[in-house]
């Protein structure tokens, strides 16, 4: 059994203030997830989330604002537009692309925020360690 | 003569006394084939004009334009090359407003060379030769149909060839940046070969063609150790029309996706969480 190292990019404005909220309320969460807070979602760049792979990372979150509710009004639809083409790239590439994950939390979402994460970390559990896949 | 390069030397001569010069690619005595500006003054040019092997002609009427912002020119284009013109038009490369675009239909062979579903032009102003339909592209249906093992196995034997000339980012007609993501050191590193897995470079090089690439297969035209890079490009090219509905090079005036908001219906195909 490995620990899976996971790289959770969070937009400042809803997602870090979700997992706020999780740590407030006492919600236990997997500590695999590393977090960098980021100003909005719309700032991952693919490179980031290649970049992290190529350092190790066996998995990568991107947590944004709800469609809709963006602080910057439509930062998260570059993610939304973005970040399905970089999954797919990843599977043309054979890299699961399971191993990237979007999902939108909110500040209020502390119970979502505990729960993405839990299932993401089983996800990349069940999936060998990347340095393993790249080797 | 072809019948082909008769019809082409005709569409010259006719649009040549409306414009300050011709776009078109010659054949120069040492054999090689270059993309040459045709002008009234020296008609004796024309008598190189070649079709075959196609050249960057899209590059070719950018740097003019950039010299000669006046210029009424014409060029004559393949439609692959007219794809790259109207994209980069979208991206304020080219100014299509004092351009004639002279069509010239790929042969059977040259679309089944370039493994192009779509060997013809739509928007240029006149024709030549016969339009044919687009043919299958075996190599990326065949590589669609691999496991990921399999995949990620193909890759690593290609890049593994890569000596990272930046030959396929420079002779890209959809490459323009002044900056360039793949000259950073922070994304990708110089001097470090064989390619560190995942392939940075290219993969960045595929994400940047994301609704850009217009399937004129220079890159690996162009490439020293032939890697089939288009694969990559033609396969996200199928999920941005199944995503966004956009095709790049069909509709002058439609913007490419990523530089629009989401539109409706446009989220439920993406496959993110609701």
């Amino acid at each position: 059994m490995y620990e899976p190292k996971i790289i959770g990019f969070l937009c400042n404005w809803c997602s870090y203030r979700g997992a706020d909220t999780a740590g407030m309320a006492r919600l236990k969460y997997p500590p695999n997830v590393k977090i960098v807070r980021v100003p909005c979602s719309g700032r991952i760049s693919p490179e980031l989330v290649l970049r992290s792979f190529r350092e190790g990372a066996d998995g990568v979150m991107v947590l944004g604002c709800h469609i809709g509710d963006c602080h910057y009004s439509t930062g998260n639809h570059r993610t939304a537009k973005r970040m399905p083409i970089l999954k797919k790239l990843l599977e043309y590439t054979g890299i699961e692309p399971e191993r990237l994950y979007i999902n939108w939390v909110s500040a209020a979402e502390g119970e979502k925020f505990a729960n993405v994460i839990h299932e993401f970390t089983e996800t990349i559990r069940a999936l060998p360690p990347i340095t393993e896949v790249m080797k | 003569m072809t019948v082909r390069l008769t019809a082409l030397h005709e569409a010259i001569d006719k649009v040549m006394p409306e414009v300050d010069g011709v776009i078109g690619v010659k054949s120069n005595p040492n054999g090689i084939v270059a993309p040459h500006l045709f002008l009234s003054s020296h008609p004796d040019d024309l008598a190189a004009l070649a079709i075959w092997p196609k050249e960057p002609v899209p590059d070719t009427l950018k740097l003019i334009q950039r010299a000669h912002p006046e210029a009424k020119l014409a060029v004559v284009c393949r439609g692959c090359e007219e794809r790259g013109l109207v994209e980069m038009a979208k991206h304020s490369q080219v100014d299509l407003s004092k351009v004639t675009l002279i069509g010239l239909a790929c042969s059977q062979e040259e679309a089944e060379f370039c493994r192009c579903a779509k060997p013809y032009t739509v928007h240029a102003q006149m024709t030549v030769g016969e339009r044919i339909e687009g043919v299958p592209d075996p190599l990326t249906d065949a590589f669609a149909a691999k496991s990921r093992e399999e995949k990620l196995a193909f890759w690593k034997d290609q890049f593994e060839h890569c000596i990272k000339c930046y030959g396929c980012r420079s002779i890209c007609p959809q490459c323009f940046c002044n900056v360039c993501t793949l000259e950073d050191e922070k994304w990708v590193e110089t001097g470090r070969l064989p390619m560190p897995n995942p392939p940075m470079y290219h993969m960045i090089r595929a994400m940047h063609m994301t609704a850009k690439c217009v399937a004129c297969r220079e890159c690996e035209e162009t490439c020293p150790a032939d890697i089939p890079m288009a694969i990559h490009f033609r396969l996200i090219a199928r999920d941005v029309k199944e995503m966004f509905n956009y095709e790049t090079g069909a509709v002058i005036d439609q913007k490419p996706p990523q530089l629009l908001v989401l539109e409706e219906g446009e989220y439920e195909r993406t496959g993110l969480p609701h």
